[in-house]
C-alpha cells in the first residue's frame, strides 16, 4: 500500500488541521461572513418546491418533521445498541464486531432518512432557522458527529478490537453518545425558539 | 512483516486521531453543556427571584 | 354524556394549581416535552430495532429472541419515562389535549399497538426455537412486527399534530369533529 505524502501520521495531522480549522472558524469573524454570504441560499431554500410546499401545507411540513422523529428514533437506537456494546452494558455476549457492524448499516439509513427530511424541513423555514443561534449550533453539532462519525470511527473499528486501546474505543463510544444527543437536544429546542 | 509494520503504524495513526478528536469533543461539549446550564440558571433566577 | 364527563375532568385538572405550574412555567414544560420526545430514542429506538429484526433487515445474524430479550429492558424503561413525561403534558393543557382528535387517535392507537406487542411476544415465545438463528421471522410474527412500525408511525405523527389548532372546539367544526373531538355545547373551557 503506498504511503501517504504527510507520512505515518496522515489522519492525526488531518484530524489536527481540522479542528483548528473549526476552532479558528468558530471564534473568528470568519464564521460571520460565512453566515452574511449564505444568506441568499436561505433565501432561494424558500423559494424551492419543499420550501413552497413546507410553507404552504402546515400538515405536509408535520408528516415529514414526524418521519424526522422515527429516523431520530432509529438513529438513537443504532448509536445506543453500537456504543452500548461498545462500553460493554448492551448485548455483551453477541460479538462486538457483529454488534458494531450491523449497527452501523442501521445507523446509514437513519442519517439518510434524517438529512433527507431535515432539508425539507429546513427549505420551509429556510429564514427563520438563518436566524437562530441553537439551529447553527446544530449544524456545527451534525458536521462534527458525520465528520467523527466516517472518518475517526468507522476506519478504527474495522481494525481488529483486539488490536486497538479498550481506552481509545470507550472514548471514542462516549464522545458519539454526546455529539448525538447534542444534535437531538439542539434539534428539539430549535422548536422552541423563534 | 512490512506489511504488518504498515498496518500496525496505521492502527497507531488512526488510534492518535481518534484520541486527539474525542479529547476535543469531550472538552468542547462538556464546556458547551456547561454554559447552557449556567445561563439556563440565570435566567430562572431573573425569572423566578 | 361521556363528552361532558371528559370536558369536566379535564376542568378539574386544569383548576390544579400544578397544572397551572406547569404551563405557565418559563422552562418546566419545554424540559418534560423534551424528554418526551428525546426519549423516542430509546424506547422506539429500541422497539424498531426489535421489529426490524424480525423483518431481516437489521442486525440479522443476531438470535432474535436475544435481541427482543435484551432491548425489551431499555424499551420499557424508555416507555416508562415517555408515559411519565405523556401524562404531565396532558396534566398541563388537559381540555385541549382531552378535546384534540390528534390526542384521542393516539389514545386509542396506544393501546392497540400494547394488544399487538402483547400478542406478537406470546406467538414469538411459543415458536422462537424453530427459527431464532434465521435471518428473517416467520410470517405471522413479520406481519406483527410491520403492524407494530405503522402503528407506531401514525402514533408520532398523531402526536406531532396535536400542537395544530385545525379541528380544535374553538373553532366551527363539522358534526363528526364535534363529535369525534367531544367539544361540549356551550363550553367556556378550551
Amino acid at each position: 500500500m503506498p504511503t501517504s505524502i504527510l507520512g505515518p501520521y496522515t489522519r492525526t495531522i488531518l484530524t489536527a488541521a481540522a479542528i483548528i480549522g473549526l476552532l479558528l472558524f468558530s471564534f473568528t469573524y470568519a464564521r460571520v461572513s460565512v453566515w452574511i454570504d449564505v444568506q441568499p441560499f436561505f433565501e432561494w431554500m424558500e423559494t424551492t418546491w419543499f420550501g413552497v410546499i413546507g410553507k404552504t401545507w402546515g400538515a405536509a411540513f408535520a408528516v415529514v418533521e414526524a418521519v424526522h422523529l422515527i429516523g431520530l428514533a432509529l438513529l438513537g437506537g443504532s448509536v445506543i445498541v453500537g456504543e452500548g456494546r461498545i462500553l460493554g452494558l448492551v448485548l455483551t455476549d453477541v460479538p462486538a464486531r457483529t454488534i458494531i457492524n450491523r449497527a452501523d448499516k442501521v445507523f446509514f439509513w437513519a442519517l439518510m432518512t434524517l438529512l433527507a427530511t431535515g432539508v425539507f424541513m429546513a427549505c420551509g423555514v429556510a429564514m427563520k432557522i438563518y436566524y437562530l443561534p441553537v439551529y447553527w449550533y446544530k449544524m456545527l453539532a451534525l458536521g462534527t458527529g458525520i465528520l467523527f462519525h466516517f472518518c475517526i470511527r468507522k476506519p478504527l473499528l474495522q481494525r481488529e478490537l483486539e488490536k486497538i486501546n479498550p481506552w481509545v474505543t470507550k472514548a471514542v463510544a462516549i464522545s458519539s453518545l454526546m455529539i448525538w444527543f447534542t444534535v437531538a437536544a439542539t434539534g428539539r429546542w430549535i422548536g422552541f425558539s423563534g | 512483516m512490512n506489511e504488518k509494520n504498515q498496518n500496525d503504524a496505521q492502527i497507531k495513526d488512526e488510534q492518535t486521531s481518534a484520541i486527539l478528536a474525542t479529547s476535543t469533543i469531550i472538552i468542547f461539549f462538556a464546556v458547551y453543556w456547561f454554559f447552557q446550564i449556567q445561563s439556563v440558571r440565570e435566567l430562572l433566577e431573573l425569572a423566578y427571584g | 354524556m361521556l363528552n361532558e364527563l371528559v370536558y369536566n375532568f379535564a376542568v378539574w385538572l386544569d383548576d390544579t394549581r400544578w397544572s397551572t405550574m406547569l404551563h405557565e412555567s418559563y422552562y418546566m414544560y419545554n424540559w418534560v416535552e423534551s424528554t418526551h420526545v428525546l426519549t423516542l430514542m430509546v424506547s422506539l429506538g429500541m422497539l424498531f430495532l426489535i421489529d426490524l429484526r424480525m423483518l431481516g433487515y437489521a442486525l440479522p445474524d443476531v438470535p432474535a429472541s436475544k435481541i427482543a430479550e435484551r432491548l425489551g429492558m431499555p424499551m420499557l424503561v424508555g416507555f416508562t419515562v415517555m408515559f411519565i413525561t405523556g401524562i404531565s403534558l396532558f396534566y398541563a393543557v388537559p381540555v385541549r389535549s382531552a378535546q384534540s382528535v390528534w390526542f384521542r387517535t393516539k389514545m386509542v392507537l396506544l393501546v392497540v399497538c400494547a394488544v399487538n406487542a402483547y400478542l406478537f411476544h406470546n406467538r414469538m415465545n411459543a415458536s422462537v426455537s424453530s427459527w431464532d438463528n434465521d435471518a428473517r421471522a416467520p410470517s405471522r410474527i413479520r406481519l406483527g412486527a410491520g403492524l407494530s412500525l405503522g402503528f407506531w408511525t401514525i402514533v408520532v405523527i398523531c402526536g406531532r399534530f396535536i400542537a395544530y389548532d385545525w379541528f380544535d372546539c374553538d373553532y366551527e367544526q363539522s358534526a363528526f369533529i364535534e363529535f369525534f373531538a367531544g367539544c361540549v355545547d356551550g363550553q367556556e373551557r378550551f
